[in-house]
């Protein structure tokens, strides 16, 4: 008995010691950059007696909650001074902090993520970061800085070609990127086919890349999340930002609305290359133009408004006989709202349009696609305590599909007035997330999305026998478009079809050492809306269309592992990652996607997977600093006859995407000569892309015709070029009124011809066969002149 | 449609003087040769349509600078009216022809080919044609604004699925060039086939071909032209596969045949370039 009640005190004191030893207080606040007030994205806050810490979040917001006390805190961001202070945490306090950019300010990082103790715990993995700086230098065809470029070349990172739109992560196709600016997804991320994307690197402060550990906040696409943040603009001072290039020029004007308070960002990018074609007799225009808005405003120390907006255009016009014009246009308006010190909200309403017209004077019609939709997210952060970090919302996002309409532009054309059916669609997706501290060396983050979507009522759905849009003909073995024995009318408020999935996301870090950890994780992610395109990459004219009856939603199991490294100035990764993906679409033989309003009759589903490994050796520090990237990978798609009578594609036998990439090397790095100049340079060896060459040739009608076998069983010849640019800054140390910087570069040192596509045609003149390579860029060489007011 | 991509993106090229096409040496596989079959029966308008032909080569290895006809091969088309047409193999040339051919609107043809001891058979319908109306000649077209643009007219008929499929020869280049329209957005109006070339001048001859054909035709022709010529390769092709024709080889599927057999009413005209 007495064994007993001792056992009780004792427990009972247990229970009780932490009510009174353990007082917490939360420290929160922001952190900007001091000259702007510009928010920064995560900033580490170190509590090094404590072994513990945070980060800042998207709106440069953190918040910890600790022991009451006293303690050392440092404050770092790559590129900027450290602060070291101290606080006194015996009560709730907000602290804000402003950085101060290094002053060498040129000096610049290539990666800033990982290099911090921090970092090797963190359940992150499959994640690289890169900030505006970096992305301006690393040396790119004709000078333009460009963000999709830049992140090519990190590991698992490709594209299907020169002039290929859009990139490709992990062995996953362009659609299967969720492309977000401030929030607001973006379809279309080039302009001119992939020669320029659609950021101008002026305006964005941060950008993230996920591969795979993908948390539960993002979802919609299965391949990867590229999440860009705008700048805010300087809320204390005027300043303009700007380049001017051989085939670009950009403008970017920044200030505050009321000093402290408010401030504004407007950006402008325009391409001019195509006045000069007139000198070569050349009637052809293409140029692209963007335009990039924000304000914000801080109402109170609790709530922050921000209203971004871009527009960007594509324009191509022939002799006047065809002109084409496409982009993406976004308005967001987003409200920060801190209900507690420990709880962040942001809330986001999206506008979101692409469209894509075409007008053919000479065959005398207007074609008219494009995609709207209206989104509402809601995000909360909860920072619970110092071990335990909870994020939670919803994604809500209601689509209009115009696949297309086809209007005779003169009363006199031989085109009928032809509009493909509208089709409407409801994603919502509800998630939480956390991020749990285990112990002192395990980390975890795990968390649940459930999504769903819903197919909502259109006119004239068709319907076929045995709701089989393919036929198979067994005759001729080959795949033939079933035709509707009806269609059915809904109304808006109809739910055709309706999917849902529970999209578990889990990481894990287990540190080893001070310096060495290794990370797992497992996503399931699922995607309703799949991009509409049999060529070996996409072009504008592709359309996206819903899942629904026909389409069912891609789903996709990732794994990966992972083991990470900090040594000297030098930062080292390995991952490998295994993925599977049920429902990737695949075209019958032939299909024309073009204006087709029944594409269900054209499409057969299959199923994709994609592994590899990728190491990444970087040097953070240093007069040199850059990065060696590896990947060696597989990726390839099955579709299989429906029954076994069938053949399927390709003889339903696994066959490689048109991305799929063996080996892939990426060097870049930069070397800083002296204050005045420096050396940035790129060295790329990438396999050949998979390709189908003729294995005969039969004639026809007259005509030579090759024919071809087995889909991307061969390779073009291997790509590989070296790019090489010097910065020259003629005034280093200055650091008030103009200053500026010129850009000299060649791209494509050696003029290597590398094969874009090799086409198979008879030459007229010799009667014989032949194979054409065609290579978009030989040597190019390029000058600009930057400056900053 | 289709070009359109193809289009603005060699448009898009004009900028990058360093882009550049250069013929290479490539190693491609070799698939072991094929029965083709090039049996198109065209019955011109205003004639009687008698004397047709069908010509039978085998597939090559894709380098090699002939391809080599398919001998000793027994030809025959029958009809619905149970009259039976043989095709004789001029020499050893690979033409089989027949002088005794009757033509009917709609009417179901059924062919049948004996080769290498392996049968092979296919069904079409003779589809009839618009009739060329006239040709409108336009000098400052194509993708650098000065190229000639041939533009050939006709009607189609309303509430009808029509398909055609034209061939304009250029007789002085020499030149072909085919083209397939379907009538999906302009039926019952009055449209052209259109005919551009770089090369094309004042004086030259164009014969330019209509024929009407079936859908199954137009699918096939269709993605006979991805894969080829203009159309073929680029960032922009789609992929390319084996196109499989309404022939079949009765005796053993897996060796299929290559091309087509197509019966049509036709119409001609001929035009001297201005």
């Amino acid at each position: 008995m007495k064994l007993l009640k001792s056992a009780l005190i004792c427990i009972f004191c247990l229970i009780n010691i932490p009510l009174f030893s353990q007082e917490k207080y939360t420290i929160s606040g922001i952190v900007s950059e001091k000259t702007s007030n510009e928010t920064l994205i995560g900033v580490t806050m170190l509590f090094p007696e404590l072994n513990t810490g945070t980060t800042t979040n998207e709106y440069g917001f953190y918040s910890i909650t600790l022991p009451k006390g006293t303690y050392k805190i440092i404050i770092s961001y790559v590129g900027f001074d450290n602060i070291n202070d101290t606080i006194s945490l015996n009560e709730n306090i907000t602290k804000n902090f402003n950085l101060i950019e290094t002053s060498e300010n040129l000096d610049e990082v290539i990666i800033k993520e990982n290099v911090e103790k921090l970092n090797i715990r963190k359940p992150q993995m499959s994640i690289n970061a890169l900030s505006s700086n970096s992305i301006k230098q690393i040396p790119v065809v004709l000078g333009e800085a460009d963000v999709i470029k830049a992140i090519t070349l990190l590991p698992g990172v490709t594209n299907a070609g020169e002039g290929s739109s859009g990139f490709n992560v992990r062995g996953g196709s362009a659609d299967q990127n969720l492309i977000l600016l401030d929030e607001a997804t973006i379809y279309n991320s080039s302009h001119l086919f992939g020669f320029f994307s659609v950021f101008n690197p002026d305006a964005i402060k941060d950008l993230k890349l996920y591969k795979g550990g993908i948390p539960a906040r993002y979802g919609g696409r299965v391949a990867s999340v590229l999440d860009i943040y705008q700048k805010e603009g300087n809320n204390k001072a005027f300043h303009a930002n700007g380049g001017i290039g051989i085939v670009s020029s950009r403008l970017l004007i920044e200030g505050p609305l009321k000093k402290d308070e408010g401030s504004f960002l407007l950006g402008g990018r325009s391409s001019y290359a195509h006045l000069f074609l007139p000198l070569f007799d050349i009637d052809n225009v293409a140029y692209f133009y963007d335009l990039n808005t924000k304000f914000s405003y801080k109402l109170n120390k609790n709530n922050n408004i921000y209203l971004s907006g871009y527009f960007g255009r594509d324009v191509f016009s022939l002799a006047d006989s065809f002109e084409n014009t496409y982009g993406n246009t976004l308005v967001n308006f987003r409200w920060n709202h801190l209900f507690s010190d420990k709880l962040f909200s942001n809330l986001s309403l999206i506008y979101s349009d692409y469209y894509y017209g075409l007008n053919l004077d000479f065959v005398e019609f207007e074609w008219n696609s494009g995609i709207q939709n209206f989104n509402v997210k809601y995000d909360f952060k909860h920072y619970i305590s110092d071990t335990f970090k909870l994020q939670y919302g919803l994604n809500s996002i209601y689509y209009k599909f115009n696949p297309g309409k086809i209007e005779p532009s003169t009363p006199t054309s031989g085109i009928n007035l032809f509009k493909l059916t509208d089709k409407y669609a409801f994603e919502n997706a509800l998630y939480i997330d956390a991020e749990h501290k285990l112990s002192d060396k395990l980390t975890m983050s795990y968390g649940l999305r459930f999504s769903s979507f819903l197919r909502l009522g259109q006119d004239e759905l068709n319907i076929y026998e045995n709701d089989l849009p393919v036929i198979f003909n067994e005759d001729f073995q080959v795949y033939q478009n079933a035709k509707p024995i009806d269609s059915e009318t809904f109304k808006r408020s109809d739910i055709i079809e309706s999917f849902s999935n529970l999209e578990p996301r889990v990481t894990l870090a287990l540190q080893l050492t001070n310096e060495s950890s290794i990370k797992a994780s497992y996503n399931r992610m699922s995607q309703y809306l799949h991009l509409l395109s049999n060529t070996s990459s996409p072009t504008p004219l592709d359309v996206w269309t819903p899942s629904g009856k026909y389409v069912k939603p891609q789903l996709l199991n990732q794994f990966a592992i992972g083991y990470f490294k900090n040594f000297n100035d030098y930062s080292f990764e390995l991952e490998s990652y295994y993925k599977t993906i049920k429902n990737r679409i695949d075209y019958i033989d032939g299909a024309d996607l073009i204006a087709n309003n029944a594409i269900e009759q054209v499409i057969l589903n299959g199923k994709a997977r994609a592994y590899g490994f990728e190491v990444l050796l970087r040097k953070n520090e240093g007069r040199f600093k850059g990065w060696l990237a590896y990947t060696m990978s597989k990726s390839e798609q099955q579709t299989p006859g429906r029954t076994p009578s069938e053949l399927g594609i390709n003889n339903g036998e696994w066959y490689s995407t048109a991305y799929d990439k063996t080996h892939d090397i990426s060097f870049t790095g930069s070397y800083q000569f002296s204050k005045k100049w420096k050396l940035n340079t790129n060295f790329l060896f990438q396999t050949g892309q998979p390709t189908s060459y003729p294995n005969s040739q039969y004639i026809f009608e007259g005509i030579t015709i090759p024919n071809f076998g087995n889909r991307n069983a061969d390779r073009l010849p291997a790509y590989h070029r070296l790019d090489v640019s010097f910065r020259y800054t003629p005034k280093p140390s200055k650091n008030k009124g103009l200053q500026s910087y010129w850009v000299f570069g060649v791209y494509n040192l050696y003029d290597r011809k590398n094969a874009t596509s090799i086409t198979f045609d008879r030459n007229v003149t010799t009667g014989a066969n032949e194979a054409t390579r065609l290579a978009i860029f030989g040597i190019v060489p390029s000058v600009s002149y930057n400056f900053k007011l | 449609m289709n070009d359109m991509r193809n289009v603005i993106f060699i448009s898009l090229l004009s900028f990058f003087i360093t882009s550049c096409e250069d013929v290479i040496d490539v190693d491609v596989p070799t698939a072991p040769p094929r029965l083709v079959i090039d049996a198109s029966i065209n019955w011109f308008k205003n004639t009687p349509g008698n004397e047709q032909f069908i010509k039978l080569t085998l597939s090559a290895p894709y380098f090699d600078t002939e391809v080599p006809p398919a001998n000793g091969a027994q030809v025959i088309i029958t009809d619905t009216n149970n009259n039976t047409f043989n095709f004789v193999e001029d020499r050893n040339t690979g033409f089989y022809s027949n002088n005794n051919f009757v033509p009917e609107i709609n009417g179901i043809y059924n062919l049948t080919i004996t080769y290498n001891n392996e049968v092979y058979t296919a069904t079409e319908t003779l589809k009839s044609v618009s009739s060329v109306e006239f040709i409108e000649q336009q000098n400052d077209g194509g993708f650098t604004g000065d190229e000639i643009e041939i533009k050939a007219f006709y009607t189609d008929p309303i509430n009808e699925e029509n398909f055609y499929f034209y061939r304009f020869t250029n007789t002085t280049e020499p030149d072909i060039s085919l083209e397939v329209y379907d009538d999906e957005f302009t039926d019952g109006n009055q449209i052209f086939a259109f005919y551009t070339d770089e090369d094309l001048a004042k004086g030259h001859e164009l014969i330019i071909r209509n024929f009407g054909i079936s859908e199954q035709f137009y699918e096939f022709m269709f993605i006979l032209q991805q894969q080829t010529g203009d159309n073929g390769g680029g960032p922009f092709e789609t992929q390319p596969a084996t196109v499989r024709g309404n022939c079949i080889n009765q005796t053993n599927p897996e060796n299929y045949p290559f091309g087509y057999f197509r019966v049509s009413e036709a119409d001609e005209l001929t035009y001297i370039v201005q």
